[in-house]
């Protein structure tokens, strides 16, 4: 193959692995962009292996050479594919031909590793000899590794003024002829069981460190000897809590914090480390370890109510604001349902915090607040849920109502009456409901009320119906006779209002299944309106077969 | 362009290998024709006749490690009992390669195991096993080859360099931290690194390193040693490249709380009072607080300081620091803790200028195998450090005096042997002798009859070995 051939091909990898490096930064594994790169790239190579076994790279400080050819040359120190690799120790990169697809990726993937950002123990040689690459093989310069260059060379020469005198070799030598003869050789077998049992203790083995070291941590404390000792401890403690929740390890988590609380209370510990261990406990009510545990809620990790509950156990009033914050932002519904039941058990015992997260700017967190206010079904709840009655999002305030009916609490009366004059009709139904719901006297009375003004028979037919279907719980003489009353009056005008209003009485007194009722129904049952002669037909129906 | 046949082979290698451990087994156990061994052998074929579609497969034994077609094959633990047989069994017959150019049959393969087995007993057992193949066209057979000597020194320049490397680095990392300095833990991987890769290819040597005692900078090189020891147990138990460095990590800094103890103490040449005992005792406390405050909690930080504080435990929790619940040991820990004891033996310390010598040291060991230390990981490290370990000082039955160079893993009774005296009692400068060796006769040429402590000498080992 043509020198200059060789060296165009060599500059077009180079360039083609400068453009897979960012290609592969932005996009993910199966965007077309990303596989196209990757194939491009790859082909070059390929290419290139057609005629040669090998593509060899030099590598110095601002250029690449490949056959003593710069190949590739940049001063700068940003954005320099020389440097990056020359700062870690490599010298030579070489392809071999045999290189898969596969390899070619996790390299590039290597060689987007930002190593001054990201927090890496490893350098590129590390990375690189990690893979252990069959295709891909580098030389590396140890010389850095070492601060002392001499140390080989005294070494040497320390040792060898330590050589032994003639004298002590002769004894040895006479020695040996009257030393023991050697007794039989023992000659250790190995069997399958030691194998097995082996293996076994080798898989026991990935197995929580974490815990381990937390376990070491609490032996070695009650030995410390000053502050600076037993403050270390306690902080590696602390490192070691919020290593497991950002690894997602809430067991370990809890577990850490179980002893740490049992540790606190043991009275033959020292009082300053206990009050360190204290201000530990009080971390696991902060936002910040609180948006780990989020993300871990959040995650796929299966958490088991049991877990659920005994961490809920460690956390206090403090933590309710944090989970109120971050109930928004997760993405999950089982994310979600887990941070509701922590607020439901936490909320129980402060309605005054949790009530603060009505007034949060996403609807969706007021209206789950809402609901956890429903769940603990505490009555205090309604006096911070009147305003949010009156929420701008309708979803709010549905749920807000459908609350105000389920604590019963008579101060709410007043604004489910003017929820009933909402402009949303669900939102109206609502209202109607939450009065149902509560039941007393006074809420039937609003009901009754409203279903007697005039502007009610403009409604929609099926908004009124599900008025009187709250009224059907009222289920008395008095109810009886107020729906009776309403089937038998006669009138000229707006006969189809009528109608539909007796339609929605006549629906109500089957609901209620009153045999009283009957006498008059039968009397509707020659309506001329189908409606109205359906919910009759219906009801009678009902009340005569219990259908 | 994707070298399909290579890769089919590299991810077969393992199985290829396994599964002639396992007929050769069943046919000593089992008539050739027996089902166990028909059956293991149809596995066999059915693994190895398509990729003989793509290329010739070439089996080939190099020192201790199996190679395929010029890859060496790496193993996991669960294939570590057959391919040790294997290499037994192959070395036995000075068995050094088997070529396969196409498909092999059932046919074929009871012509191989009649030709393999019988050759044990033969005096001549290669050609005894190239003739009994000839009739298989497709399977030819290549003798056993003795590792050159030509390549050494270079090798051995490496392998010193590489020691002496990891412990300036060790030095100056006590020194920085001492200093309050930042220290690289990317440059302490980069140094096990390269242990391991050189425990991986010549484990022998490296393991040799350890056995050069240097009295004034014991920490360092006890370190040092302790890592290359673990590392060395570990790959014989099949852990991973990756689980190898972790290990080796581990075991470099498993002492660092020693600088915390007062050099007076550190350096006392006699022995130490209840007061000073106490205070060397806490050693392994400290380094777990050295450790996390010069890395924070990641998973390798954790590890260190668990083994830091675990290695003087002891497997039956009779070691310090004393506990109030006993704890389940890393298994890096057992590791080291063999590691440790065994260097600190057979090392010139302060209050004993005069070392163990490495039999005696094993023999102790051996003792406390099953409470102290782990037994099963013991078998391995008295298998790797050999019946006669590296320094050795021996008397062979031609009358020369000699020191251990390097074990053999096979026949541990024979090992390499640098000759320091010859038969008349003349010091010489030093060629060393395989004890493998056989005359024409097939008598072995020379064996050890005697075993001596080189350190009543003053016999520097490493003026030999370096």
């Amino acid at each position: 193959m043509d020198a200059l051939d060789d060296i165009r091909q060599a500059k077009e990898i180079i360039q083609a692995l400068l453009k897979a490096k960012k290609t592969i930064r932005m996009y993910p594994e199966n965007n077309p962009i990303y596989i196209k790169t990757l194939d491009d790239t790859f082909s070059k190579f390929d290419d290139f292996f057609d005629l040669r076994d090998e593509f060899s790279l030099k590598i110095r400080q601002y250029e690449i050479l490949f056959d003593s050819e710069q190949i590739y040359h940049n001063p700068e120190k940003e954005d320099n594919l020389a440097l990056f690799f020359f700062k870690d120790g490599l010298r030579e990169l070489k392809f071999k031909k045999g290189l898969t697809k596969e390899e070619l990726e996790e390299f590039l993937k290597i060689m987007v590793v930002d190593f001054d950002r990201e927090f890496v123990d490893d350098d590129i040689v590390t990375l690189l000899w990690e893979k252990d690459f069959q295709n891909i093989k580098y030389s590396a310069d140890e010389a850095f590794l070492t601060d002392d260059a001499d140390y080989e060379a005294e070494a040497l020469r320390q040792i060898g003024e330590d050589a032994p005198k003639p004298d002590e070799l002769l004894k040895a030598y006479s020695d040996a002829f009257i030393a023991e003869d050697i007794s039989d050789i023992s000659i250790v077998n190995l069997t399958d069981r030691d194998l097995n049992m082996l293996v076994k203790e080798i898989d026991r083995d990935t197995e929580d460190k974490a815990g381990k070291l937390t376990e070491i941590l609490f032996e070695m404390l009650p030995y410390t000897d000053n502050k600076p000792e037993y403050e270390d401890i306690c902080r590696f403690i602390k490192e070691i809590i919020i290593y497991s929740i950002k690894h997602k390890d809430l067991k370990t988590f809890l577990s850490i914090i179980r002893r740490v609380s049992a540790t606190t209370k043991n009275t033959a510990v020292n009082n300053s480390i206990k009050n360190q261990l204290s201000l530990m406990l009080a971390t696991v009510n902060t936002e910040e370890t609180i948006r780990y545990i989020g993300e871990i809620l959040d995650s796929d990790t299966e958490i088991s109510d049991a877990l659920l509950n005994e961490y809920i156990e460690l956390l206090d009033r403090n933590a309710i604001n944090p989970f109120i914050s971050i109930m928004g932002e997760l993405k999950s519904i089982r994310g979600r349902k887990n941070v509701i039941t922590i607020l439901i058990q936490l909320g129980s015992k402060d309605i005054q915090t949790l009530a603060k997260g009505l007034h949060d700017s996403r609807w969706y967190v007021v209206r789950n607040i809402i609901y956890i206010l429903r769940n603990i079904g505490d009555k205090r709840a309604v006096e911070y849920l009147l305003n949010t009655a009156k929420h701008s999002d309708i979803r709010v305030r549905k749920e807000a109502i459908k609350a105000l009916g389920e604590l019963k609490s008579p101060i709410g009366l007043q604004t489910l009456r003017d929820a009933l004059n909402d402009a949303d009709d669900s939102v109206r139904r609502s209202a109607a409901k939450a009065l149902g719901a509560i039941g007393s006297e006074t809420a039937r009375r609003l009901i009754i009320e409203k279903i007697s003004q005039n502007d009610f028979n403009n409604r929609d037919f099926e908004e009124k119906k599900e008025f009187y279907e709250v009224l059907s719980r009222w289920n008395d003489a008095g109810m009886i006779d107020f729906l009776t009353r309403k089937i038998k009056k006669r009138s000229l005008f707006k006969r189809a209002q009528r109608d539909e209003n007796n339609a929605c009485a006549a629906y109500c007194l089957g609901l209620m299944g009153s045999k009283e009722a009957l006498p008059d129904l039968y009397n509707l049952r020659g309506s001329k309106n189908k409606l109205l002669r359906d919910h009759v037909d219906a009801a009678i129906k009902r009340i005569e077969y219990g259908e | 362009m994707e070298n399909r046949a290579g890769i089919e082979i590299a991810k077969n290698a393992q199985d290829i290998i396994n599964q002639m451990a396992v007929i050769i087994r069943n046919a000593q156990i089992h008539n050739p024709t027996n089902i166990a061994v028909q059956s293991s052998i149809e596995k066999f074929i059915a693994t190895v006749n398509p990729l003989t579609d793509y290329e010739t497969l070439e089996l080939v034994l190099i020192g201790e490690f199996f190679y395929i077609n010029e890859t060496r094959i790496r193993f996991a633990m669960e294939y570590l009992l057959n391919f040790d047989y294997l290499i037994r069994e192959f070395k036995k017959r000075e068995l050094g390669s088997l070529t396969i150019t196409g498909p092999l049959t059932g046919n074929d393969m009871q012509i191989f195991l009649k030709a393999f087995l019988s050759a044990a007993y033969s005096e001549d057992p290669f050609n005894a096993i190239s003739d009994g193949i000839a009739a298989i066209s497709n399977m030819t057979a290549g003798p056993l080859k003795s590792i050159k000597e030509e390549g050494e020194f270079d090798v051995k320049k490496h392998v010193r360099k590489t020691y002496f490397d990891a412990v300036s680095y060790t030095k100056g990392v006590i020194s920085k931290i001492k200093s309050g300095e930042k220290v690289s833990i990317k440059k302490a991987k980069r140094v096990v690194e390269s242990m391991v890769d050189l425990i991986l290819q010549e484990e022998e040597l490296l393991v040799g390193m350890t056995a050069i005692k240097n009295y004034d900078e014991y920490t360092y090189h006890h370190s040092v040693n302790v890592s290359i020891l673990s590392v060395a147990l570990g790959q014989r138990i099949g852990l991973s490249r990756k689980a190898l460095t972790e290990l080796g990590l581990v075991a470099l800094f498993h002492d660092i709380g020693k600088m915390e103890v007062p050099p007076e103490i550190l350096n006392k040449p006699t022995n130490f009072d209840e007061n000073e005992w106490q205070i060397i005792k806490k050693h392994p406390s400290w380094s777990v607080r050295v450790i996390l405050n010069l890395k924070g909690i990641d998973n390798t930080s954790m590890r260190t300081a668990i083994v830091a504080f675990e290695h003087h435990l002891h497997l039956d929790m009779s070691g310090y620091p004393k506990l109030t619940q006993p704890l389940d040991l890393d298994f890096y820990s057992k590791i080291v803790c063999l590691a440790d004891q065994y260097d600190a033996m057979t090392s010139a310390r302060v209050y004993s200028r005069i070392p163990m010598a490495p039999d005696k040291a094993l023999s102790i060991m051996m003792e406390r195998a099953g409470t102290q230390l782990h037994p099963i990981l013991f078998k391995f490290f008295i298998n790797m450090i050999g019946v006669f370990p590296i320094g050795t000082l021996v008397l062979l039955d031609t009358k020369e005096l000699g020191l251990v160079y390097q074990g053999n893993t096979t026949f541990q009774d024979r090992p390499r042997v640098l000759i320091i005296m010859d038969s008349t009692g003349t010091r010489i400068k030093g060629h060393t002798v395989d004890l493998t060796e056989k005359d024409a006769a097939g008598r072995y040429i020379r064996t050890i009859i005697k075993t001596m402590d080189p350190n009543k000498y003053r016999i520097n080992l490493a003026e030999y070995l370096l």
